[in-house]
């Protein structure tokens, strides 16, 4: 069966709080998921009240400030903090999304941060991302042809034919969609989830490729594609702005189109 | 424990190679069941008297029997297929498959029944 409630050494309690500091004039509490598995101990949520007078605008930039100057064992990741490398993707009140590319004053009230849903927690804010990343290398993201290269030049595209793959290359595997997915949640040893087959559709509408029947035929399966049911929560979540659904929707049709 | 490589898990058993089928079979008949379903409800609305001499001698009528078994066969596959794909969505492993064997005993009786009913009727009424 799907499991819908937590293991019981997986249940959330309640945390410690940290005051702001005296004088300070702009405060916001930051309640963060704090777990770390060396203690044997279950999760907690930790208040962080934060002068936002002395911080910078952005949810990253409250969390640099509590790991530099409240409690240095909070554990996330982060890194170019630009929306580019997708390392800072967590759940920030109710939705998944990079923290470095949302501003605290976009967010109404307490700031409730979790860490992506349906994963195993390594440490905090820090999930396994493991299975995510080896998905995505099955479904072999990379050029695959049977004309030779030429040998002076580039394979070439047109602009159109370029055009086709702009949007979807544009992903940086942060997780956000996969795991906002919940047939991602209940099924995600076998459905490939919207990250990979966003993916996959990009290499699928490639000119330049020449396996597109091969990877219609590892696709069409109940369970890898055909768990997605159109509830388009991964468009939602996309902080790149992408359109995962429109691809596995674009990809049901590559699959009917060459049946009929 | 396992030390089975990330990859290894990720490819598992590899596609089955199918699942359009299946899709096209919930599209098709939704959009079967559309018409059909139409046509249903305001036949039965437009009967003058809802007896059940007035529901018989309609079911008889040679077309309408033969829309009510398209109607039943519609109907009896979209919910079959349907509920396949919540089974498969919620429902793992061994009592995965047990309750989808019985979901498609369900359907077939349901299927049988239904047609065996409207020829008994529509012969039965012609005599």
């Amino acid at each position: 069966m799907a499991q819908f409630n937590l293991p019981p050494n997986s249940r959330v309690q309640k945390g410690k709080t940290f005051a702001a500091p005296a004088g300070a004039k702009n405060v916001r509490r930051f309640e963060i998921y704090r777990y770390d598995p060396d203690s044997g101990e279950n999760p907690r949520m930790d208040k962080f009240d934060i002068d936002l007078a002395e911080c910078g605008p952005m949810i990253l930039d409250a969390m640099l400030k509590i790991k530099d100057e409240v409690d240095p064992t909070l554990t996330f990741r982060r890194s170019c903090r630009e929306g580019i490398c997708g390392s800072c993707a967590m759940n920030i009140d109710g939705t998944n999304t990079l923290a470095c590319t949302l501003a605290i004053e976009d967010i109404k009230g307490d700031v409730t941060i979790n860490p992506l849903p349906h994963l195993a927690v390594v440490k905090d804010l820090v999930p396994d991302l493991t299975h995510f990343y080896a998905q995505y290398a099955s479904i072999k993201p990379w050029l695959q042809t049977r004309t030779p290269a030429p040998p002076d030049s580039e394979r070439l595209q047109s602009k159109e034919e370029q055009e086709l793959i702009n949007t979807p290359s544009a992903c940086i595997l942060c997780a956000c969609c996969s795991t906002s997915c919940p047939s991602y949640w209940w099924n995600s040893d076998r459905y490939l989830g919207p990250s990979a087959l966003l993916a996959t559709y990009r290499w699928l509408v490639d000119s330049r490729d020449e396996a597109t029947g091969e990877r219609l035929d590892e696709l069409e399966d109940p369970f890898r594609l055909y768990r997605c049911h159109t509830i388009m929560n991964c468009t939602y979540a996309c902080p790149k702005d992408l359109n995962p659904a429109k691809a596995i929707a674009e990809i049901k049709k590559m699959l009917v189109e060459r049946r009929l | 424990m396992s030390l089975q490589s990330p990859l290894g898990k990720a490819l598992g058993h590899g596609s089955a190679k199918t699942g359009l089928d299946h899709w096209l079979a919930q599209r098709s008949t939704a959009i079967a069941l559309v018409p059909l379903g139409l046509w249903f409800t305001v036949s039965l609305l437009l009967l003058p008297h809802g007896s059940h001499e007035f529901v018989v001698a309609w079911v008889a009528e040679p077309l309408n029997a033969i829309l009510l078994i398209l109607l039943v066969i519609a109907l009896v596959y979209h919910s079959m297929v349907g509920l396949q794909v919540i089974v498969e969505d919620y429902v793992q492993g061994g009592l995965g498959y047990l309750t989808m064997i019985t979901v498609q005993f369900v359907h077939i009786l349901l299927v049988v029944a239904g047609i065996y009913s409207i020829i008994v009727i529509s012969l039965g009424a012609g005599q």
